[in-house]
């Protein structure tokens, strides 16, 4: 047996599972049913909502309802709902492998695609679920340079595996305005270039895409306003699992709903008064991902040693309103935008908004196994936030592959951290 | 009155019973598979040691260790970490960073002026750097532990272990041993890799003059001696050092028994 009780690399339950269902039309009309009951079960409606835009995404997706996109998570998804197509992110999916257990099929097939065990496990567990066949066939791959080099060569290679058109977008490190018309030129040419290629793909729903997005970003701005609240509305633990929605449905209209939906919810708590963790000792920041398989940690932190996750970067509203009229270039300014990109002041600037934004006592950076893009600025972000007074702690571990980190270990590291933010403020 | 610390480890448990805030017992055992079965034949060994009549008229304890949760009877449960950052600047008052080796892993602790954990880090996932790593060397050296120091002593010359993954350590030292290289200098290899990890680590936290060495590794004279070499400064080992966590957990309590009253 395998961890989380697989039987074999390639064979699990839920792989043989997805393999044959996930393309038949009539499974998404049972799913549909099982969410209703789920609602009137008492399910939470921003829970209906998250559930309801990823199973839409997923049966266009999967049964070639509309053309399939992978993308890498900084792609503005924005592009492939304007495109007229349904963006599929692998490291998504991985975070799902790890969810429904079956990560270690993934993580195996990739292993055995010659894909070392130190390359970041949202890209081998992406690259892995499509080697096993459980995600839907592409029509074409639009991933980005910027951030994750991982992520760009493992989708290269999906996109030779599916024989579909494969575009990089090259993303400059300066944000000067030569830069952003070399990125904007480069969507453009990706908008009229796709269409002649993929059937069923017209650039004339740029425009609305982005009016969505627009839209919802007034949605999610007050869902952060209502965050900065104190005791902490909303656990930062299950705000990391909707993570998905942040990267994955910008363009798509559920994703307003969804937001709505948190912003009513979150208003009803603070209205109550019942907090998930109403004697909050400390407020922190959270950088990167989490774990995505089982794992006691988040509800560690945040129930036993009650220390809100108050925010967390990987759901920081980097961008501000997009222009509808030039969609091409406000795609590339949204690419532009992300913090993550190009010096390290720009995340530490974020990084600083985010701690006085949101009353943070301290920052947790979870130091992703073979993530360079957090872990190589992890010793600048270290002195900076030592010289400001904030405690910091790089708490490594792994997302994806349960064998990348020890929780035991963890829930240590964890506990001497809320002990030393304890110590700080009683001084 | 009578308070106590129980430090459970991944290799062994320690109890301390202080008597009005001096040490009054002490005990340690192996950790065994029924944790909380041994912490408490740990305590009360160290009771008896303290001339505690009944385990009853201890006021108040804290335990600390991997374990730390399996200890029912005790009134709070606190990490290692503060726990040696507090045991050990009371071995050794001018300590300013504490490098414990337990026998899982390794930490090293920065203090501030008040003896509180001002920064810290520990060990990555592996075996590296820390005391399961150097009894797997003992055992394939077949010499023990405790015979490091003096061996470490007799050469001027470590032989090259390029690894601190146990696995790999291990089939360098069956490669130097069957190239006929003698067992002084490759524990000494041993020693000085462990004591770059160990280096690595307290310059992240910021390498400070009083360097305390705890845990059950800190009776290792060797990996001291390498400790030493590589950060160009004397680090002490106070003679209780395995005791820093269980005593750090009694100072804790206390603290919380005078909180009490």
């Amino acid at each position: 047996m395998g961890p989380r009780g697989t039987r074999s690399v390639g064979n699990s339950l839920q792989v043989r599972a997805f393999r044959r269902f996930a393309r038949k039309p009539w499974c998404y009309g049972a799913a549909k049913q099982v969410v209703d009951i789920m609602e009137r079960r008492g399910w939470k409606p921003y829970q209906i909502s998250a559930i309801r835009c990823v199973m839409d995404d997923f049966r266009q997706a999967y049964t070639g309802e509309r053309p399939c996109i992978y993308t890498t998570a900084f792609v503005p998804t924005e592009l492939v709902y304007g495109l007229g197509a349904v963006p599929f992110l692998p490291e998504v999916a991985a975070g799902y492998a790890a969810a429904f257990g079956f990560a270690y099929d993934a993580l195996g097939a990739a292993e055995s695609m010659w894909y070392s065990a130190d390359l970041c496990s949202f890209h081998r567990a992406g690259v892995g679920a499509g080697k096993l066949g459980v995600l839907p066939r592409p029509s074409a791959v639009i991933a980005t340079a910027h951030l994750c080099d991982g992520g760009k060569k493992s989708l290269h290679r999906m996109s030779k595996d599916a024989g579909c058109p494969f575009y990089l977008l090259d993303v400059p490190y300066d944000r000067s305005e030569r830069g952003q018309k070399r990125l904007r030129d480069q969507v453009e040419h990706i908008a009229f270039d796709l269409p002649e290629k993929v059937p069923g793909i017209s650039p004339e729903g740029m425009a609305e895409a982005i009016r969505v997005s627009n839209a919802t970003l007034d949605d999610y701005l007050e869902v952060c306003a209502l965050r900065q609240h104190s005791p902490s509305p909303w656990r930062g633990g299950e705000a990391l699992n909707y993570v998905v929605m942040f990267l994955g449905a910008w363009g798509n209209p559920w994703l307003a709903e969804f937001y709505k939906d948190l912003a009513s919810h979150i208003r009803g708590i603070i209205a109550s008064g019942e907090y998930p963790c109403c004697s909050e000792r400390h407020r922190l920041l959270w950088l990167n991902l989490r774990p995505y398989y089982k794992t006691g940690l988040l509800d560690y932190l945040e129930l036993e040693l009650e220390t809100s996750v108050a925010f967390e970067e990987y759901n920081w509203p980097y961008w501000s309103e997009l222009d509808p009229d030039d969609p091409f270039a406000s795609v590339a300014r949204k690419m532009l935008a992300n913090f993550g990109w190009g010096p390290i002041e720009r995340r530490l600037a974020a990084v600083d908004s985010m701690i006085d934004d949101y009353s943070i006592d301290g920052v947790v950076q979870f130091a992703q196994w073979g993530c360079r893009q957090s872990n190589g600025g992890a010793s600048m972000l270290a002195d900076h936030l030592k010289r400001r007074g904030i405690p910091f702690l790089n708490l490594g571990g792994d997302g994806v592959d349960v064998r990348n980190g020890s929780e035991a270990q963890a829930m240590t590291r964890l506990g001497a951290f809320v002990e030393l933010i304890d110590a700080k403020k009683a001084r | 009155m009578y308070v106590a610390g129980v430090d459970v480890g991944s290799t062994a448990v320690k109890a301390v019973v202080l008597l009005d805030g001096r040490i009054a017992g002490t005990n340690v055992i192996s950790t065994g598979t029924d944790q909380e079965k041994t912490a408490f034949q740990s305590l009360s060994a160290a009771a008896q040691d303290a001339g505690v009549v009944d385990i009853e008229d201890i006021s108040a304890m804290v335990a600390t260790g991997y374990g730390r949760s399996m200890v029912k009877m005790a009134d709070r449960t606190v990490t290692e970490i503060t726990c040696h950052a507090r045991g050990g600047r009371a071995f050794a008052e001018a300590a300013h960073v504490i490098v414990d080796i337990g026998g899982q892993d390794s930490k090293v602790i920065r203090l501030d002026e008040d003896g509180m954990v001002a920064d810290f880090v520990m060990n990555d996932k592996c075996a590296a750097g820390t005391g399961r790593f150097l009894e797997v060397m003992a055992e394939r050296l077949e010499v023990p532990l405790s015979d490091f120091g003096k061996m470490w002593r007799a050469t001027r010359k470590p032989a090259m272990i390029s690894s601190t993954c146990t696995v790999f350590a291990e089939s360098e030292v069956v490669s130097l041993l069957s190239h006929g290289v003698a067992r002084e200098p490759i524990i000494r290899g041993l020693c000085d890799a462990v004591a770059d990890r160990l280096a690595g680590m307290v310059h992240r936290v910021g390498l400070a003059t009083e360097v305390v060495m705890t845990g059950g590794v800190s009776r290792n004279d060797g990996v001291r001696l390498s400790l030493e070499r590589k950060l160009g400064l004397k680090v002490s080992v106070p003679s209780m050092s395995q005791f820093a966590g269980a005593y750090g957990a009694a100072i804790i309590a206390l603290e919380l028994a005078e909180k009490g009253r």
